[in-house]
């Protein structure tokens, strides 16, 4: 589905992200990680087209989308949530994810009709009660806990139907049991609309439960990849990161 | 009258004209020349004031060169009537000249926006303020054309169309009020659209949209362009009233007008401005008549909302007792 | 356009010397106004509005101590002092009340201040042009003649007071404790708070250097023009110009940029009489298109 091609970007000199390659197979869902500093947003921000690529290709399906603007890509069926919660602080649930929708088909050109009439109505409640926000359909975006805004972010990116999904940290500044929760909830996305998630995620325990691929990344170099099985024995992936000690 | 509770197109539609008509009666009972002449300006600055509070209530972007399409559209309309194209046009010379002056502003914003939008925060702000004075200094310049600092005088004729004779004073007050309440209808509409709430998206979080597939700049400056027009129509209805136009309308002071009006009257309520020029013109009224001091009557005003109650009156109103 | 009235003015030593003195004038005095605007911006992160309306009162307070005391030395310190005072209690009592607001409140709240002291000094002072506090008697000479260019002795001064005032504020910013303390302010507040240092002085202190600027250019100008209410007005929008150009929060880049505008107003009154504004407009639009960040000032 996804195929990252050899793609390398370096910030002043320095090698943010080394000629990684990766493959996402179709309604695969996969892990990212890595020490902090790694450079696994980087690769997210090269992805979807925020930042430019210096070297590599990025192909979804048979679509070459390396170098393009971040709105073209997004359409051709890229879709992210934020480590930093991003959402927009003064619309409702039900405006943000209405908002997502109306973007995805160019709707928002529309001066003609009511926003709060308008027919994409039904849809936004399909994505709420997927996301799990339909108790707080209502409520502005800046009163929601935090785990829901983490809910919401995602829900934007459900919004769009994309073919790709990435989500960053989805579990970040939440506790324990709430970590459990979300994580039960996108693998049950997961299952539902077969999206093709590549997500990061720092807690160990989380990434071996639910990923079927696991990319190890450090320094900006991909090195490992494999099932959780695999990563569990890969002697790299425990000297760098499991083992701890020498660095 | 269930339907009156709905937001809709067809309510607002219904309460303009009950407005409209509503002004049109209140013209007889009130005979009072000084009030219908406050009437017609609060329309006429509340739809400049309206107009840019596109830009800083529902965009964020605090624009500070507003008045350069309200002057724009002033002296075109002016320069039109005052040239010879009245004797050929006839009665259709006041809406042509209404027309053309909005159409002079919009071109003037589409160019200006689109240098603007790219820039963010206070460099935004700089830029629009830049240019607002660059239009300034240029109407000095051109004596010949504008009359420079002296203004545009002699005044021009205002050939009656329609049956309408903008000579009359209920003439004018109707047709004011009449074109401001279509123009905030359409506003309104606007405002109430999806396109309307993609501006709201920028303002809020202006990184996100594009990683919805949301192109913002495309979006400001549709709204730039907007905002710019209705402040060019705002200006030919100023300098239809006033029959000339002035340079001080170009002045950066005269940017600063709306947005007084925007702060005593809320930002963030669709009729906030139009209220706040409602008490600007008050004030102006009111305090001119007693004392020769009326800046400083003024600036104690907006210190007591900018310190005291913090937001204008119409959105304070709302949280108070509407939205609790 | 009268471009050839500029390419006259090139070719002749006495109009190129006299217009490049009078704009050095007009661009220096245009500093010591615009160098306290920059400097709290870059300091306070607030666009004060208001600086026109300290400059003004800069004016009218060595106007009332020239009128009282004669003296023309002690009227213009005054007026600059006063000022700074002035500037401390505006800062204590309404600016840090914004200092994290939204700029609409920024502007607002300036704004309502320079409509309340337009309207105070004509109640105090009335509301006529008052005549300016003159040149002081020392200056009262002949006037210099250098290629048959005229140049008052006394412009001479404003320019040598306004370089030595550049000079000071340079070695304040860069080698006393406070300017360093001044520019770690401006980087990081909160670090200074958590070692200890009480920036609220600082910004105080940054505030009062500001508007003692902005008080020493108004009471220079009083002596080379008359004092009325709204002077500030127009001085308010040079220094946005130059703050612009030389990079906001950039001293060294408004020191450019003053020179730069002072050159174009005078040359341009040259070229364009009726169209000098006009070009200070202009280079500040194309500034902003080509490098918003301006001359000097750090790119973001």
């Amino acid at each position: 589905m996804l195929k990252i091609h050899g793609i390398s970007k370096s910030f002043g000199g320095i090698n943010a992200t080394n000629n990684v390659s990766i493959e996402l197979k179709p309604n695969s869902i996969n892990a990212l990680i890595g020490p902090n500093g790694a450079g696994k947003t980087t690769i997210f921000n090269l992805i979807t087209g925020k930042i430019s690529v210096d070297k590599g290709k990025i192909f979804i399906g048979e679509n070459n989308i390396t170098n393009l603007k971040e709105t073209v890509i997004t359409h051709m069926g890229i879709a992210r949530a934020f480590q930093i919660t991003n959402i927009f602080p003064t619309l409702s649930v039900k405006e943000s994810i209405k908002m997502a929708l109306l973007a995805k088909t160019h709707g928002l050109n529309n001066m003609w009709d009511r926003f709060a009439s308008h027919s994409v109505n039904e849809e936004a409640d399909n994505i709420a009660k997927l996301a799990g926000l339909k108790k707080v359909y209502n409520t502005i975006s800046s009163e929601l806990s935090h785990g829901d805004q983490k809910l919401l972010d995602i829900a934007l990116a459900l919004a769009l139907k994309p073919q790709v999904l990435l989500l960053d940290e989805p579990t970040a500044g939440m506790g324990p049991e709430e970590r459990w929760e979300m994580i039960k909830r996108i693998k049950e996305l997961w299952q539902k609309t077969k999206m093709t998630v590549l997500f990061i995620e720092h807690d160990m325990d989380i990434v071996f439960d639910i990923a079927q691929t696991i990319f190890v990344l450090q320094q900006g170099a991909i090195i490992a990849k494999g099932s959780p099985k695999e990563i569990k024995q890969n002697q790299a992936v425990i000297k760098a990161y499991l083992g701890g000690g020498k660095k | 009258m269930g339907f009156l509770k709905q937001d809709n197109f067809k309510r607002d539609v219904f309460l303009g004209i009950v407005v409209w008509l509503f002004l049109l009666l209140f013209f007889f009972i009130v005979p009072s020349a000084g009030i219908h002449d406050i009437i017609q300006k609060v329309f006429i600055l509340g739809l400049f004031a309206m107009s840019l509070n596109i830009l800083i209530g529902y965009l964020g972007l605090i624009a500070f060169g507003h008045a350069a399409f309200f002057a724009a559209g002033a002296y075109t309309l002016g320069l039109f009537l005052q040239s010879n194209v009245v004797n050929i046009l006839g009665s259709l010379s006041i809406p042509i000249a209404i027309i053309s002056a909005i159409f002079v502003s919009t071109v003037l914003a589409a160019f200006i926006g689109a240098i603007c939008i790219r820039l963010k925060d206070i460099y935004f702000s700089f830029l629009t303020l830049a240019f607002q004075m660059l239009i300034y200094s240029i109407i000095l310049a051109l004596v010949n054309i504008t009359g420079g600092d002296q203004g545009l005088m002699g005044g021009f004729p205002k050939p009656p169309f329609l049956g309408i004779d903008l000579g009359k004073p209920f003439d004018f007050y109707a047709f004011t009020i009449f074109i401001s309440i279509i123009t905030i209808i359409l506003l309104r509409q606007l405002i109430e659209s999806p396109f309307g709430y993609g501006l709201r998206m920028i303002r809020d979080n202006p990184e996100r949209p594009a990683a919805l597939g949301f192109n913002n700049q495309r979006h400001k400056l549709i709204a730039f362009i907007i905002a710019g027009s209705i402040a060019g129509l705002a200006g030919s209805l100023q300098a239809l009233l006033d029959v000339g136009a002035y340079p001080e309308w170009a002045f950066w002071a005269k940017s600063a007008e709306p947005l007084f009006m925007i702060l005593l009257g809320g930002m963030h309520s669709f009729l906030g401005p139009i209220m706040g020029a409602f008490i600007f013109e008050m004030l102006n009224d009111f305090v001119t008549a007693n004392t020769r001091y009326y800046g400083l009557v003024l600036g104690l005003v907006i210190l007591s909302f900018v310190l005291g109650l913090r937001r204008g009156l119409l959105d304070w109103l709302l949280i108070k007792f509407y939205r609790k | 356009m009268e471009i050839f009235a500029l390419f006259d003015c090139i070719i002749s030593p006495a109009c190129l010397i006299s217009q490049t003195a009078g704009g050095l004038k007009i661009g220096m005095l245009l500093f010591l106004v615009a160098s306290g605007l920059t400097l709290v911006f870059g300091v306070l992160g607030v666009i004060n509005f208001a600086h026109g309306a300290l400059y003004m009162l800069g004016a009218y307070f060595s106007w009332q101590v020239m009128a009282v005391t004669g003296h023309f030395g002690l009227a213009v310190i005054c007026g600059a002092i006063g000022v700074g005072i002035f500037g401390l209690l505006f800062e204590r009592l309404l600016i840090n009340k914004v200092y994290n607001a939204d700029l609409l409140v920024q502007i607002l709240l300036c704004y309502s201040v320079i409509l309340i002291l337009d309207d105070l000094v004509m109640i105090i002072w009335g509301d006529e042009f008052l005549s300016g506090i003159g040149v002081p008697e020392v200056f009262q000479i002949p006037p210099l003649f250098i290629f048959d260019a005229i140049i008052p002795p006394f412009h001479i001064a404003i320019v040598v007071i306004s370089m030595i005032v550049a000079l000071l504020l340079w070695l304040i910013m860069t080698k006393t404790k406070f300017g360093k303390l001044v520019r770690a302010t401006a980087v990081n507040p909160k670090m200074l708070e958590a070692l200890g240092v009480n920036t609220n002085v600082i910004k105080a202190g940054v505030f009062m250097l500001g508007s003692f600027l902005a008080g020493l250019g108004g009471a220079l100008a009083a002596s080379l023009g008359s004092v009325v209410s709204g002077m500030g007005n127009s001085i308010i929008i040079e220094s946005f110009i130059v703050t612009v150009i030389g990079g906001m929060g950039s001293i060294g880049g408004a020191f450019i940029a003053s020179i730069i505008i002072g050159m174009a107003r005078s040359f341009g009154a040259v070229a364009m009489p009726l169209f000098t504004d006009g070009i200070m407009f202009l280079i500040m639009v194309l500034v902003l298109i080509m490098k918003p960040e301006g001359l000097m000032g750090k790119k973001k």
